[in-house]
């Protein structure tokens, strides 16, 4: 937004001065372009005349995991010989695809289909229209309105890059899953993180994390089971979830495992965050958005949990964490509080306060499923 | 034209050419990569003119919540990469800000194949790292924004002692190689 707006001043300026319009933005090489609301035009760029003489000359693509969110995407770039204008739209029949129109340009060279893993995407074929070229991309499940944008990018002469026409799809998150309200009954994966030869953060005042750990989820367990609901614990004691002295990824891989096999509901990782700066605190609860469940996991235990415990609400954020990527049903990772705060380390090691975040937690956890039947979903 | 009209609208355009400009500088400088940019050149004391270039680095805000880009004008070689991550390493010039990777780490090479950097840090970038998830996010993400400043770089694959590992500190996965994240990003203090 603030670019567009200096942009726009620097365009004013120069009208006022020059008395001609200002040239539009600079190319950039890495986009940070909003993503287009679906079946409407994304025209980064307006065409000086449809005359729809362009080619579109050259396809490549690439899948990208984000580093932070995890969120893995499709990238299909192709070069155009000059500016042009997409819309696109996504369809669910006869079968799911995303349909990305290139207005004046037809394909000049480039393969009528190209056949994908399925994982994103099934297989891209490009046609003409007239002066225009259909991209369809046939995806395994509906793309939805915010998991996918086209748009182009202006030639970048200084780094040699013609004229563009961008498509990131995001990896599908289906509803795979049919959930009722409340507790009873459900089958819950509860993961104190760390463990035997692995302690996790340690405080200031020597706490370690996998003892904090262990003990709110024991009392998360408690809870739970008076609620009516079955526990799955990865760990009920000081050990390692694979074996003594486990890598690493054995271990993570382990966890996983274990709620996968006995096909829990969900799957909750009880952890404590670290710093090097002592003063932060405050609570924050991680998911991996495999599921449409996933970000409603965290948000439901992130809201009640912060307000359980009154500590600093830090939010609920998408993350490329392993055992709530590598879990097959909607997993939450909660970052009690910082174990580095000197303060937040003594509530960690107090039961009354462990009993509050456990509190927080199973009410996040009731609130979901309450939220999460309304969802339908299931097949 | 009188006078005073056009005297008003010259000072009104330089006024907003100058806010205009003044936005520019509190944007990293994403849009020309280092490997690409023009180089500056800098009157030494000496005499002797070295070619300069800005690279740009990203250090954590003191909350943990974000990463912030921080340019540093180094001289030009051909171990820009290289360069960038020793900053990395060390202190950011801003006291506002703090550095992700633990004491101890040093960079053991750098290896730019098909668009992916391989980069290979010593075992102490898990060793010496305190634990929190809050650390290793702000980490592994401060090693792919930064490699991915540079044109040449879209992905980054981290290695420890010369090996792919799966996670730093027990939360992040990074047995892939990564794509940047936009969304960590606080453009400016």
């Amino acid at each position: 937004m603030r670019r567009i707006f200096c942009f726009t001043l620097l365009a004013l300026a120069l009208v006022i001065h020059f008395g001609f319009a200002a040239a539009a933005p600079p190319a950039k090489e890495k986009p940070t372009v909003k993503p287009p609301a679906a079946k409407t035009a994304a025209a980064a760029i307006t065409p000086a005349a449809a005359a729809g003489d362009e080619k579109l000359t050259q396809v490549r693509w690439a899948n990208h995991t984000d580093a932070v969110t995890g969120v893995s995407k499709l990238r299909l770039v192709f070069d155009t010989t000059g500016p042009v204008e997409v819309s696109s739209e996504t369809t669910g029949s006869p079968t799911p695809r995303l349909v990305v129109t290139v207005k004046g340009a037809t394909p000049e060279d480039l393969p009528e289909s190209i056949a994908f893993d399925g994982k994103i995407a099934d297989s891209v074929s490009i046609s003409a229209d007239g002066n225009n070229t259909v991209i369809t991309v046939e995806t395994p499940v509906m793309v939805e309105e915010g998991e996918y944008k086209a748009f182009t990018l202006r030639a970048d002469p200084a780094n040699k890059r013609p004229f563009r026409v961008v498509v990131d799809i995001d990896k599908p998150t289906p509803l795979i899953f049919k959930f009722t309200a409340g507790l009873k009954g459900k089958v819950i994966a509860i993961d104190p993180g760390h463990g035997g030869s692995d302690p996790g953060a340690i405080g200031p005042a020597g706490n370690t994390e996998k003892d904090v750990n262990l003990q709110v989820s024991l009392k998360v367990k408690v809870l739970l089971e008076k609620a009516g609901a079955k526990v799955v614990m990865t760990r009920t004691g000081d050990n390692d979830v694979f074996g003594p002295n486990a890598s690493a990824v054995e271990e993570l891989k382990a966890r996983a495992t274990v709620a996968n096999l006995k096909k829990t509901d969900v799957f909750i990782s009880i952890h404590s965050n670290s710093f090097s700066n002592r003063t932060v605190g405050g609570t924050a609860t991680y998911y991996y958005q495999k599921t449409r469940y996933d970000a409603l996991l965290a948000r439901s235990i992130q809201a009640a949990d912060a307000q359980q415990t009154g500590l600093q609400n830090r939010g609920a954020f998408a993350s490329n964490f392993y055992v709530v990527k590598r879990t097959l049903m909607p997993a939450a990772l909660v970052e009690m509080a910082f174990l580095s705060n000197p303060d937040e380390e003594k509530l960690l090691t107090d039961p009354q306060f462990q009993q509050k975040i456990a509190q927080g937690i199973v009410t996040g956890v009731e609130n979901f499923f309450a939220q999460a039947a309304k969802m339908g979903g299931g097949r | 034209m009188p006078g005073k009209i056009r005297m008003l609208i010259v000072a009104f355009t330089l006024l907003i050419l100058t806010l205009a400009t003044g936005c520019d500088q509190g944007r990293p400088a994403v849009t020309a990569p280092p490997g690409e940019q023009q180089a500056q050149t800098q009157q030494q004391t000496g005499g002797a003119a070295v070619e300069t270039v800005s690279i740009t680095v990203y250090y954590a805000t003191k909350d943990a919540m974000n990463l912030v880009p921080e340019v540093h004008v180094v001289p030009k070689s051909d171990k820009l990469l290289n360069k960038a991550v020793e900053l990395l390493l060390g202190q950011p010039k801003n006291d506002q800000l703090v550095k992700v990777l633990p004491d101890g780490v040093k960079l053991r090479g750098i290896n730019v194949k098909d668009q992916v950097a391989y980069v290979d840090f010593n075992d102490k970038l898990i060793k010496n790292n305190r634990g929190g998830s809050a650390n290793e996010i702000l980490a592994v993400a401060a090693i792919v924004n930064t490699l991915t400043e540079f044109d040449e770089v879209r992905k980054v694959q981290i290695l420890v002692e010369g090996k792919a590992v799966e996670t730093l500190t027990g939360h992040v996965d990074v047995s892939e190689p990564l794509s940047r994240s936009e969304r960590i990003i606080k453009k400016a203090l």
